[in-house]
């Protein structure tokens, strides 16, 4: 019984710690605060207001891996907000060019910090540092310290709804066609992909687990994401799942794939793991690096827009400790602090872990000084969790978890290398 | 930040330069650095010759860094040398007050240093440091933390210099000779005031539903504001008039954390999620200033609910146009301009040997109300005013950004 619970959830019940965590979590707050946790409203609000940090965190994420730091994600993020208000607003300007308008402004910052990691080796904890300082001054002289709001469709981006589809009325219900059809997608997903690594692995003529289990996992993945698709299409008419949340969705695809199926994903881990030997097997060193700060910067300026979006103006207060948030979802997601180990699924895990946190202290009216040491209290023993765990050199249990299984020995090999 | 080292920087070789060629312990020290200076300033050597001058003439003017001569050599008023540190640039007050001091400064011709502690205490302790070694008469402190520049007021008190404690008070601390600010706990009555009264006017007949918004626990001004405005709401609530939706009255649970918006916005919207179910919706919000009042406003309309009655504080120019469109139910108005012409006048005053100042352009001291924990201190506190949608016009007529931003809208 013990074996097929095991070849059930994945083999190794080690791997789903985290996400135990924050099951146990939502499943606590949820009955302490009589049902509000996973109410359509409530998770909306969780997503429109930590699409942010989720965003960081994914830059923030491979930087980790590749051994660095980024510190300036919250004042290159207070930047790209402020350009984008002022274009917009008070130039008058219209609202896409606003967003192209602070994605050059990412963009550029990237590069600039990109030169001094990669090309002169200025440390990125230094570099970064500066940028923080710099970057902040330069929001506040840019904005003179005022709040400028943003205009409609920003706010779209970062508190809007999907009503592209007219919405399916039945009795009691109305139900929002976009978030269903985007729950029965990813549900297809998820059948297309099992089958589809499932038959690989018969292919190779690996052993495999027995069929049922395979299709109980493709049944309760389903039900999952057709049951989150319910919650948030049955919220207030007009609303639905949030457009940050797409964002984030979409930006997660794409790096999750980088990192795990691309050479340059791959190089982020072997570079973190041993510069010396990453170089030795061709990899570029200079590459990598100049990669993960110009990517940071990139996505802290999409996390500026969204931000701005969602609280309808840029103020001087943008970005403020925002690095601590997307660092503290890092290693809550269990990455390295010395690096080369990491991952963007994890992160995302690590920081919803934090969100809900949040979430629920507040929904049960706990003060800002109660919020503050519990939280300080979960990231400590996140990480000495994943630290103890770890202590027979055993990789990273979330790591693991968001490994891709038919090749576990080959990541081995990288990460050794 | 980048601004306020710099100019500290600035100073320490031109001194160094100056004592080392008077006493002349060490001429080629003096020499030295008059090369470097001469070197790092490419643009013109006469340019390096005029701000070392300038610097030597400030320092012979009052030379008691070292000694205690120069104390009573107090002399005229002109080029009074006052330093004046002020927390984060982060809302519009302090960036007005920035360009205020700096005309008054001008006009009276006084020497005035002034700094903006953008990273946080420790850079204001440095700044205040550095301001006291330069050899300023008075110190007018705005404080980002009211309890944290103890070390710095005790040693400008031995090197005989006053200390005016500038919209914030300085707790803890005996080293203080007056405070000059809008009456904080008089805001928070006003706020109070203006939200029965903007409740009364647009949701008819009680009793109302309200919520409470408090500002950062590390600023000494939050607990004036909310008990000032408790003072005025706590009796409603005791009658019924008043119900807290969420229950959270006391300060600690309203707090929000830095003043930071995203906070109060996140509060909000788990107090909506948690509290009013369906079409409820809250009557009112008490928010302690604007940039809270319009992150709690935008929580409300995110979550797709009829605006609620708002008070805020400040008047930022995008809070005056919310409450022209009648968004926002009320601001606070204080005029930055008196607040600093009253500091400065102030200043004057104890520079020119003034003890036990009764009275300063028509304000009486209030010796009650502000006690820092060591002492009563004697404080000049300007009456704060509330605008609403109704009174703009007139208040705002002697501001021309923000009669602007009123007359923008309707």
């Amino acid at each position: 019984m013990s074996e097929q619970f095991k070849q059930l959830i994945g083999g190794n019940i080690r791997q789903l710690a985290m996400v135990a965590v924050l099951i146990a979590e939502i499943i606590l707050f949820q009955i302490l605060t009589g049902g509000t946790v996973l109410s359509p409203q409530n998770l909306q609000n969780v997503i429109s207001g930590n699409a942010y940090v989720l965003i960081l965190a994914m830059g923030m994420v491979l930087v980790i891996i590749a051994g660095h730091i980024d510190l300036s994600v919250g004042s290159v993020a207070a930047v790209v907000g402020i350009v984008l208000a002022v274009l917009t607003t008070s130039m008058g300007l219209p609202w896409w060019v606003g967003v192209l308008g602070g994605l050059l402004v990412g963009v550029l910052i990237g590069l600039w910090h990109g030169f001094w990691v990669a090309i002169v080796g200025v440390p990125a904890f230094v570099v970064t540092l500066a940028g923080m300082l710099s970057f902040r001054g330069l929001n506040q002289y840019i904005g003179k310290s005022n709040s400028i709001p943003v205009p409609e469709e920003v706010r779209t981006l970062g508190a809007g709804y999907m009503n592209f589809l007219p919405p399916i009325e039945t009795g009691n219900w109305i139900i929002n066609s976009p978030t269903m059809l985007l729950a029965a997608l990813g549900a297809a997903a998820v059948v297309v992909l099992k089958l589809r690594s499932r038959a690989k692995l018969v292919a190779a003529g690996a052993s495999v687990p027995k069929a049922w289990v395979m299709w109980v996992q493709i049944v309760f993945a389903s039900a999952l994401l057709i049951g989150l698709g319910w919650v948030f299409a049955t919220g207030r008419p007009g609303t639905s799942f949030p457009i940050p949340g797409l964002i984030v969705i979409v930006l997660f695809l794409c790096y999750n794939f980088l990192a795990r199926n691309t050479p340059l994903g791959r190089g982020v881990y072997a570079v973190g793991g041993n510069r010396t030997a990453a170089a030795l097997t061709g990899i570029s060193v200079r590459k990598v690096n100049f990669f993960v700060m110009f990517n940071s910067s990139v996505l802290a300026a999409i996390a500026g827009m969204v931000f701005v979006g969602r609280s309808t103006a840029s103020t001087p207060f943008d970005g403020n400790s925002w690095e601590l948030d997307a660092i503290a979802s890092v290693f809550i997601g269990g990455a390295s602090v010395w690096g080369g180990i990491g991952t963007v699924g994890g992160t995302m895990v690590g920081a919803l872990v934090m969100a809900f946190l949040n979430n629920g202290l507040q929904l049960l009216g706990a003060g800002a000084d109660w919020t503050q040491m519990i939280k300080g209290l979960v990231l400590l023993l996140a990480v000495a969790f994943d630290v103890l765990s770890k202590v027979q050199g055993r990789p990273s249990i979330i790591g693991l978890l968001w490994k891709p299984k038919p090749k576990p020995e080959a990541e081995q090999a990288t990460k050794e290398a | 930040m980048s601004v306020g080292n710099s100019q500290s920087l600035d100073h320490q070789p031109v001194n160094d330069d100056c004592q080392g060629s008077w006493h002349q312990h060490n001429p080629r020290k003096g020499q030295f650095t008059m090369r470097i200076l001469k070197t790092i300033t490419t643009i013109g050597v006469a340019g390096a010759m005029a701000l070392t001058l300038a610097a030597c003439g400030g320092n012979a003017g009052n030379a008691g860094n070292a000694g205690s001569d120069g104390a009573s050599s107090g002399g005229s008023i002109e080029n009074l040398k006052i330093g004046i540190s002020l927390p984060q640039k982060t809302s519009e007050n302090w960036v007005e007050a920035d360009g205020f001091f700096n005309d008054t400064c001008t006009e009276q011709k006084l020497d005035c240093t002034l700094q903006f502690a953008n990273g946080g205490v420790a850079e204001q302790q440095n700044q205040i440091d550095a301001m006291i070694t330069s050899g300023v008469k008075v110190l007018i402190i705005g404080a980002i933390d009211g309890t944290s520049l103890g070390t710095q007021v005790e040693k400008a008190k031995d090197a005989g210099i006053s200390v005016i404690a500038y919209d914030r008070l300085l707790l803890d601390t005996e080293a203080i000779d007056n405070y000059v600010a809008y009456d904080n706990f008089q805001v928070g009555v006003k706020q109070g005031e203006a939200l029965l009264e903007g409740l009364a006017k647009i949701k008819g007949d009680g009793p109302y539903k309200i919520e409470l918004v408090a500002g950062s626990n590390d600023d000494s001004n939050s607990s004036r504001f909310f008990n000032g405005a408790m003072s005025i709401l706590q009796p409603k609530i005791d009658d019924g008039t008043l119900v807290v939706g969420s229950g959270q009255t006391q300060q600690s649970q309203a707090a929000t954390q830095g003043w930071d918006p995203k906070n109060a916005q996140s509060r909000m919207d788990a107090i909506l999620a948690q509290n009013y179910p369906g079409s409820e919706v809250p009557d009112g919000i008490l928010s302690p200033n604007d940039t809270l009042a319009r992150a709690v406003l935008t929580s409300v309309e995110q979550a797709g609910k009829e605006q609620p009655v708002v008070t805020g504080q400040d008047s930022e120019v995008e809070s005056l146009k919310w409450i022209m469109q009648g968004k926002q139910y009320s601001t606070i108005s204080k005029p930055t301009l008196p607040l600093v012409q009253n500091s400065i006048a102030l200043a004057v005053k104890l520079a020119s040997g003034e003890k036990d100042i009764k009275e300063l352009n028509g304000i009486q001291v209030d010796e009650e109300q502000y006690n820092n924990n060591k002492k009563n201190v004697p404080s000049f506190l300007l009456e704060p005013i509330v605008a609403t949608k109704d009174n703009a016009k007139d208040v705002y007529k002697d501001e021309p950004k923000k009669l602007e931003a009123v007359n923008s809208v309707g």
